[in-house]
């Protein structure tokens, strides 16, 4: 592997979902894929940070939203980065429904539930991504 | 009177989702709307000056902010200052509590020091922005200053994906603008029975302009779209 797939979720700071956005890149990066991603934080990418610009020009970027704004992708792609997947929290849950999450500070234990499903999802998608480069 | 929107201050946390530095100030800025300050305070997505509309992007020109970062690239004070305006103030995790460097836990878990330290900068919020209510504001330059005309209370959302800066379009000079703050002022003006001449579209263009940057030149497009608005509303009132 010689590219890590980056992982971006909007640190939406107003919405559970945000913080389920949060939750999930961190358990994709540190628990279920930590060989074969990184979390990106978006503030650097707001402000252009160049390391993760040039992060963002070299290997696919998947972005997880907390609501339907889509920050994270957005500016992924208005920094010049490719979104190869980009994933909303809430499509997540619509697809488990009896995982409803709340809290912003603290998510409940649904929420923390959500958000491991969630991080499955990407993580699968982040092979998915990974073999596509290989193939490319 | 009808109330413009009060003045809050406008929290944005740099969240840094790499370090434990940026949770301590996602919750700390968190403790302080939810708990410490939730009638003086409101916040914003850093991302939503780049990825939202006109609203969002006004969001520091309409409230005075307090950027709370977690290192030194200060994100959240040079995010807000580019694509907003300039923070009336910032906090740094890193200078604020300069002996628990490194030493927070990580950013999925705070250790104690952590807590403490979000404890610590909550407070540091807290005092702040009890500072920046103390003072004389100048929405125009987006510094502190003289006071501005700003008054009490329209609901107001903690979070900016609604962040309570009120948006009406107006097409002026063939263009669809954003005039932040026109619902509120177009209704203070009905209820204080201004009829819709231009006279009263003068007196409208000069509070709106409080709040919204009117291009060099285009002051009598926008006192026309102005007037025009008023008079439309003015009618739907009676």
């Amino acid at each position: 592997m010689t590219r890590k797939t980056l992982i971006v979720p909007c640190s939406g700071i107003g919405k559970t979902y945000g913080t389920v956005a949060r939750e999930g890149a961190h358990i994709v990066t540190e628990d279920l894929c930590p060989e074969s991603t990184r979390l990106v934080p978006l503030a650097l990418v707001v402000l252009g940070d160049k390391e993760v610009r040039e992060a963002l020009g070299a290997s696919p970027a998947i972005a997880i939203d907390g609501c339907k704004l889509a920050c994270a992708a957005k500016v992924v792609a208005e920094s010049g980065g490719t979104v190869a997947r980009a994933l909303q929290v809430l499509d997540v849950y619509r697809r488990n429904r009896h995982l409803k999450p709340a809290g912003i500070a603290e998510l409940n234990e649904a929420g923390h539930e959500l958000a491991y499903i969630l991080a499955e999802e990407v993580s699968d998608l982040a092979d998915r991504v990974a073999a596509e480069e290989e193939n490319a | 009177m009808p109330e413009l929107p009060k003045r809050k201050v406008g929290l944005v946390s740099c969240s840094g989702e790499e370090m434990a530095e940026g949770t301590v100030t996602r919750l700390a800025t968190l403790k302080v709307l939810e708990s410490l300050r939730p009638d003086a305070t409101v916040t914003i997505c850093l991302p939503l000056f780049l990825a939202g509309g006109e609203g969002d992007r006004a969001f520091a020109r309409f409230y005075p902010t307090l950027a709370i970062d977690g290192c030194e690239k200060r994100c959240a004070a040079r995010g807000t200052e580019i694509y907003s305006a300039k923070p009336a103030s910032s906090i740094v995790v890193n200078e604020l509590c300069p002996e628990a460097a490194g030493q927070l836990g990580t950013a999925r878990r705070l250790n104690t020091a952590g807590v403490d330290a979000v404890n610590a900068v909550a407070a540091e919020i807290a005092g702040q922005v009890d500072r920046l209510l103390g003072v004389p504001w100048d929405r125009t330059r987006a510094e502190e200053g003289r006071a501005s005309a700003a008054t009490n209370e329209k609901p107001a959302a903690t979070c900016s994906c609604g962040s309570g800066v009120p948006v009406r379009v107006l097409e002026i000079d063939g263009c669809e603008v954003e005039v932040l703050a026109l619902p509120p002022i177009l209704e203070m003006f009905r209820q204080a029975a201004k009829p819709p001449t231009d006279e009263t579209a003068a007196e409208i263009f000069e509070t709106v302009r409080l709040y919204n940057r009117v291009p060099g030149g285009a002051e009598a497009s926008w006192k026309l779209a102005l007037g025009r608005a008023y008079a439309s509303y003015s009618a739907e009132g009676r």
